[in-house]
């Protein structure tokens, strides 16, 4: 339409990302709101800031015309306002209204800009909400709604006239699609590439002509600390802080602890702590679905709770912080912690493992992560429907990251999810397997050394290797991927790397040194490969496949193509 | 005159070939090609086509005939099927030719050992027979599906 005052669509996507927010902020305001109204002390700022929150999205949805989600945010407004006055006590009844209605402001504004009907639902509840502010809902407030929303439409163009939020001054921002910025992101990869190319070429000419090439070597010094600058800011653009993901959190706990009657504090931490917007993205759904099972089997009944003598509530801290490249997660309860003999127990009954299968402890207990485990002996709302965990772990797993449990009877279990911050660089250690180039992400490489073919020596027939006292099975990398080529008689190079936990000495020909890479995925066409999850260019133009260390060992194991040293030691 | 389709030939062997140049990308002289293991034996590997990288399919390993070394004429024709982009091998790549429709005939049940179901019919153009390909059914692989599907299931 072309005499439309402003582009409608891109108003209405800001609109409802800015809607969110403040649904997030609602929801954590309603919280503090019910702690503190338990407590006996209500801070009347909390519920200013409700009302100001439901202002603002009543003032933004009137303007576009969305008016159910404009009457119902003035109901809550108006709700807010009789709290904010005192002419209404802060009951349960009143924060559970609350609630109920931003759950179906939220449910509302996700439907936006579709012009389906509204939820059913929505009736009876404005009914509601109206018959509990009756009393301070006087025609004068109503007229002036009606009011304030005729003279929004008539300035469409003037959103600043909106009430902001008084949370400071908002500086300037714009939205960039994400596509644009990880095109962006590849072709400063690719430059940071070629100027390795670009500088090789230069060190050849300095060696011949020195006042040209040394000339030419300085400036491209120069271009590759500004390209690296341009990457690393690049990379920032993308970073997003994790309390994105963790704001929804404490209303999922307290409902799900309400509907399970049960008594959960939940404690989070390091909120500011930045990673990749893709990977924020993805790790949202895991994490609330670890935090549902740790609420609903983790966490005992506060009677079980007094019966051992903690206290009735539990706690739950989900914690964040950067460690080297990475992102952890951590997360741990006080509850009665997961018993790895009752999982066994539970995952032969469930056919996911033979009874006399050997398993380490810690390897007992990871069977949780394998599909179709449940050890929820009913089957609940809140989740144990059998499936979940091995979600969590695939989850974890395509972001290239590592899922791993601990759990200590009667004293709780601790999840830890480790992250790279970022997905589209890694620094490698680049080696050689016969003629072709491989690349092994360095957060999985522990070292890298020369072995004599002396000191391999085999367990049930295959290969291992004792490092720093430590018995490391083997992998040929060739032999793994069927390459065609021959055993080096006298020596094997080693890297050993750490896939969830386990060491594994991935055994090559020769080392090729450290570089960052930028990760490129291979065509569909070629398929999945297991043990292989891209390609790189190098700076000479060649190209290094990107070894998937998770998956080789994994698939080792599951083909019995390594040692199984863990259960040699325990044998022993 | 009639409709007709704009082809690049190329030889294989003692055929010729023919592929609809719209689905034509480039074609480039023979490159080193960087063998991915685990992958079908037709899948030669990936090459560096300008910091891009473009999977390779042998033609000659794709129609179960013996592969042979590079020579001096050998090609990569880089095609875009879709978005999709892929190299094959050919021994020599020749021209481009104009074939009316009305001299394209539907394939015989099988030439030179290539299974109808690569084939899109024959053109001839005077006494030669291009023979003319479907690139989608050649680069995919029935079992490749398979192989997909049971790489995914844990």
């Amino acid at each position: 339409m072309p005499d439309e005052p402003f582009d409608r669509a891109e108003f209405v996507t800001y609109f409802r990302d800015e809607a969110e927010e403040l649904l997030h902020r609602i929801d954590a305001d309603a919280l503090r709101l019910e702690s503190s109204a338990a407590t006996g002390n209500t801070d009347p700022e909390i519920v200013n800031a409700l009302f100001r929150a439901l202002h603002t999205i009543k003032g933004n949805a009137a303007m576009l015309g969305f008016s159910e989600i404009a009457s119902l945010a003035h109901g809550l407004e108006s709700l807010c306002d009789m709290l904010r006055w005192g002419r209404a006590e802060v009951s349960p009844e009143r924060i559970e209204l609350l609630f109920a209605g931003r759950d179906l402001l939220a449910t509302l504004v996700a439907a936006t800009p579709s012009d389906t009907e509204p939820p059913p639902e929505l009736a009876p509840f404005l009914e509601r909400l109206n018959g509990a502010t009756h009393t301070a809902t006087s025609e004068q407030d109503a007229e002036t709604f009606e009011a304030d929303v005729a003279r929004m439409l008539s300035e469409p163009a003037k959103r600043d006239v909106l009430p902001a939020m008084p949370s400071g001054v908002r500086r300037p921002t714009i939205r960039v699609d994400i596509d644009r910025l990880d095109h962006l992101l590849n072709l400063v990869g690719e430059l940071v590439v070629n100027r390795t190319r670009v500088s090789d070429i230069a060190a050849g000419l300095a060696q011949k002509d020195d006042s040209a090439g040394k000339a030419l070597l300085e400036s491209i010094a120069l271009l590759a600390r500004t390209s690296g600058e341009i990457q690393e800011a690049l990379m920032k653009v993308r970073m997003v802080p994790i309390g994105r993901v963790f704001e929804r959190f404490p209303r999922m706990v307290r409902d799900v602890a309400k509907a399970r009657g049960k008594e959960v504090h939940l404690e989070m931490s390091g909120a500011q702590t930045e990673l990749d917007k893709t990977i924020v993205d993805d790790i949202g759904e895991p994490l609330m679905h670890l935090l549902r099972n740790c609420v609903d089997h983790g966490i005992e009944t506060p009677h079980a709770r007094q019966a051992a003598g903690k206290p009735r509530a539990g706690t739950i801290r989900l914690n964040a912080y950067h460690a080297g490249n990475q992102i952890v997660i951590e997360m741990s309860d006080d509850g009665g912690g997961v018993d790895p003999d009752r999982v066994f127990a539970r995952a032969v009954e469930l056919g996911i493992v033979e009874h006399d299968e050997r398993l380490s402890e810690q390897e007992r207990l990871e069977l949780i992560f394998k599909p179709g485990f449940s050890t929820a002996e009913s089957v609940s709302d809140v989740s144990g429907r059998g499936v979940g965990m091995d979600v969590v772990q695939k989850t974890v797993t395509r972001l290239k990251g590592l899922l791993s449990v601990s759990s200590e009877r009667g004293r709780g279990t601790t999840f830890e999810i480790k992250l790279p911050l970022t997905l589209a660089i890694i620094a490698a250690l680049l080696v050689h397997v016969g003629e072709d180039l491989y690349a092994i992400p360095l957060d999985s490489v522990v070292e890298s050394q020369r072995v004599e073919a002396e000191d391999i020596r085999t367990i049930q027939g295959k290969e291992v290797v004792t490092l720093r006292d430590t018995i490391v099975p083997l992998i040929r990398v060739a032999e793994f991927f069927e390459l065609n080529v021959a055993r080096d008689p006298e020596k094997a190079m080693v890297v050993n790397v750490d896939a969830q936990g386990r060491q594994i000495g991935l055994v090559v020909d020769a080392f090729a040194g450290e570089q960052e890479i930028v990760i490129k995925p291979l065509s569909d066409l070629v398929g999945r490969i297991p043990g292989i999850s891209g390609a790189t260019i190098l700076g000479s133009g060649a190209i290094a496949l990107i070894l998937d260390v998770h998956a080789l060992v994994a698939d080792s194991y599951a083909s019995g193509r390594v040692a199984r040293v863990d259960l040699a030691a325990t044998e022993a | 005159m009639g409709e007709s389709v704009q082809v690049a030939t190329f030889r294989i062997g003692s055929e010729e070939y023919g592929v609809d140049i719209s689905q034509i990308q480039e074609i480039i002289r023979m490159v080193e090609v960087t063998r991915v293991p685990r992958t079908p034996h037709f899948m030669e590997g990936v090459i560096n086509l300008r910091g891009q990288l473009i999977p390779i399919v042998d033609l000659r390993a794709r129609f179960g005939m013996e592969r042979v070394a590079p020579t001096k004429t050998t090609r990569i024709i880089v095609t875009e099927i879709g978005t999709k982009r892929v190299g094959i091998i050919v021994d020599s790549a020749s021209e481009v030719l104009t074939i009316p429709l009305e001299a394209i005939e539907q394939a015989p049940e099988m030439i030179a050992g290539v299974g109808a179901d690569f084939l899109q019919g024959v053109g001839k153009v005077g006494e030669r027979l291009i023979i003319l390909l479907d690139l989608t059914m050649v680069i995919t692989d029935p079992q490749r599906k398979e192989l997909d599907e049971t790489s995914l299931s844990p």
